[in-house]
């Protein structure tokens, strides 16, 4: 063995001690390393392992430092047998409230990180503008087909509007697309008017600024969902050339996800002017209603009546944008509604509390017992919301049908079964600290009833109250009630 | 505290060994010849259980010896007892240890 060894054998022995010194609670690592040093010191001493060492008693030294292991997992194994329970903790309002308070961060981190919910959220988030409206003749039955004329639009724009500021349309037909060399897909491609976006009030996503853009090439505005499936959700494909049909368009803009509930499920849109639109087919009209043409919507409806050149009669319903395109909020809102209806059939929603005696918990216990109750219900609601949304959309970012039908689902059930665990658990939990109540006891016989009390009885272990649950409610014993105890109680709770 | 009955006889050694005097944790494996991994965390448990003490030596002491500070171990008046329990479990325990003692002399 060389001399030159020896600082190399010094340093493995002190980089296992730190390896091992890792396994040691960090409260006492530092402690540990200046200990096990020291002692390196004097087995390297003891073996005369300084300069001139053999493989023999580096060897030992070797072996000496990997007891240091043993030692750094006995350690580690006194610190986690020696931790600060938790006991006080159990079945307290405050283990409650931070269980809940950990689904709901896991539900909103998994909102921030899924990809899908993520994007959805990014896009959705384009509101409507108030306002905007999509009219339909009033012989339609639904928005499935098409039964505007853009000439009635021509019609409209030409005469002097008093409640409408703004006409869009639209028109939908299947063209081929030439995404690169030999590689032809169909779209649903919506001839659309160039102020449809600004009417809807909607700003389409990496929009190209129109100096930017030749005013001979039209611009193409591509959906969410086939900026994603088709392009991967690349943002480089805005300014790209594209072939639809047998003309070139460019990629101006990504539509926010709202655009694609518009009717026509539309794969793109092609902004041209008016003029360019052809009169042949029909399609869909947008339109923004003025202050005084709002104020004659009732129920997102408003009914438009126009007259032609022979005084024919045309009428029209306009239906507001905002009431055809719900947002996750106002999924949640509309299925938190229908919780709470449907709630008393599933729990009792009274939170009457009997006692034995007159004696009542202060009102400021009263105000924090009602305020904890308060708290999970808002927890719960809010974790409702995240999971459902994380749920309806971590599969598709864009807003289908589908998803909303799932999120609506999955809030009407985490909510009801949310809420009726909190108002069960409200019951059983003691009114002066909050805690459950545990221990329960079955007391008397079923058989005996009329003779004797028959029932469980719940302790809380704060020592403060005694809980009745009837085993089977009768006249005189039909909610559960709660014995404050007194002092001579004391005794069973001393440490 | 864990009984003196339940003392393991290495715990009954490093105990013996510790009694000799102020100890630390090398000199306890030369006396019993035990391995690092057996000797420093007996002494952990023993330390848990309140029946040997720890402390630093000086810095300065170690200075003046040009080496590093040494952790001393030292007998509870609850692990003497201990002790005395294990002496009479097991017999051989003070005999084994002088004996090493008197072979380092």
């Amino acid at each position: 063995m060389t001399p030159r060894s020896g600082p190399a054998f010094h340093a493995i022995d002190r980089g296992l001690l730190c390896c091992a010194s890792l396994l040691v609670p960090e409260m006492q690592r530092a402690e540990w390393r200046l200990e096990w040093e020291s002692e390196l010191w004097h087995a390297r001493r003891s073996n005369g392992a300084s300069g001139t060492s053999s493989f023999r008693t580096e060897r030992e030294v070797l072996g000496f430092c990997i007891g240091a292991f043993q030692d750094a997992a006995c350690l580690r194994r006194l610190g986690w047998r020696n931790r600060p329970q938790f006991a006080p903790l159990h079945g307290s309002a405050t283990q409650c409230l931070l269980c809940l308070g950990g689904l709901l961060l896991v539900s909103y981190l998994a909102s921030l990180l899924l990809p899908g919910v993520r994007a959805a959220r990014d896009f959705s988030g384009a509101q409507v503008q108030p306002g905007a409206i999509l009219i339909q003749d009033e012989e339609a039955e639904n928005n499935s087909v098409p039964t505007m004329a853009i000439d009635q639009i021509r019609a409209w724009e030409r005469s002097k509007q008093r409640y409408v500021d703004g006409f869009a349309f639209y028109r939908v037909a299947r063209e081929s697309v030439e995404l690169g060399p030999k590689i032809d897909s169909t779209w649903r491609i919506a001839q659309t008017s160039s102020n449809l976006f600004t009417v809807a009030g909607w700003s389409p996503r990496y929009m190209v600024a129109k100096e930017y853009t030749r005013n001979d090439v039209p611009g193409l505005v591509l959906s969410e969902r086939t900026w994603r499936q088709q392009f991967g959700a690349n943002p480089d494909i805005v300014g790209m050339l594209l072939l639809v049909g047998s003309r070139p368009a460019r990629v101006v803009g990504i539509a926010p996800g709202d655009a694609g509930r518009l009717p026509g499920n539309t794969d793109a849109w092609l902004l041209e002017s008016d003029s360019e639109i052809s009169s042949n087919g029909r399609g869909y009209v947008l339109a923004h209603l003025t202050r005084n043409g709002r104020s004659e919507m009732w129920g997102g409806l408003v009914h438009i009546t126009s007259y032609d050149a022979q005084r024919t009669r045309h009428g029209f319903w306009g239906e507001s944008l905002e009431e055809q395109t719900p947002g996750p909020e106002n999924v949640f809102w509309f299925a938190a509604l229908l919780t709470l209806l449907a709630l008393p059939a599933v729990a009792s929603v009274s939170l009457a509390e009997y006692s034995f005696s007159s004696h009542k918990p202060s009102w400021i216990r009263r105000a924090v017992r009602l305020g904890f109750l308060g708290m999970k219900i808002a927890l719960i609601m809010l974790i409702a919301y995240f999971s459902s949304v994380d749920l309806a959309y971590w599969h598709s970012s864009v807003f289908s049908p589908g998803g909303v039908y799932i999120q609506l689902i999955a809030v009407f059930a985490i909510c009801l079964f949310g809420m009726r665990w909190a108002l069960l658990d409200q019951r059983q939990r003691c009114p002066v600290c909050l805690r459950r109540v545990t221990h329960p006891a079955q007391v008397g016989s079923v058989s005996r009833m009329f003779l004797a009390w028959s029932g469980t009885e719940l302790i809380c272990t704060g020592g403060h109250t005694l809980l009745h649950v009837p085993g089977l409610p009768t006249s005189w014993f039909s909610a559960q009630r709660w014995m404050y105890l007194d002092s001579s109680w004391d005794f069973l709770f001393a440490d | 505290m864990v009984s003196s009955a339940k003392l393991s006889h290495t715990a009954a050694m490093i105990l013996q060994a510790i009694d000799a005097g102020l100890i630390y944790g090398f000199s306890i494996m030369e006396m019993t010849g035990l391995p690092s991994g057996t000797v420093y965390p007996a002494m952990r448990r023993l330390e848990r259980d309140k029946l040997i003490c720890s402390r630093w030596e000086r810095q300065s002491i170690a200075d003046a010896e040009q080496r590093p500070p040494r952790k001393y171990y030292k007998l509870t008046s609850a692990g003497a007892e201990a002790l005395q329990a294990s002496r009479q479990r097991y017999p051989l325990l003070e005999r084994m240890i002088s004996a090493v003692e008197e072979k380092s002399l």
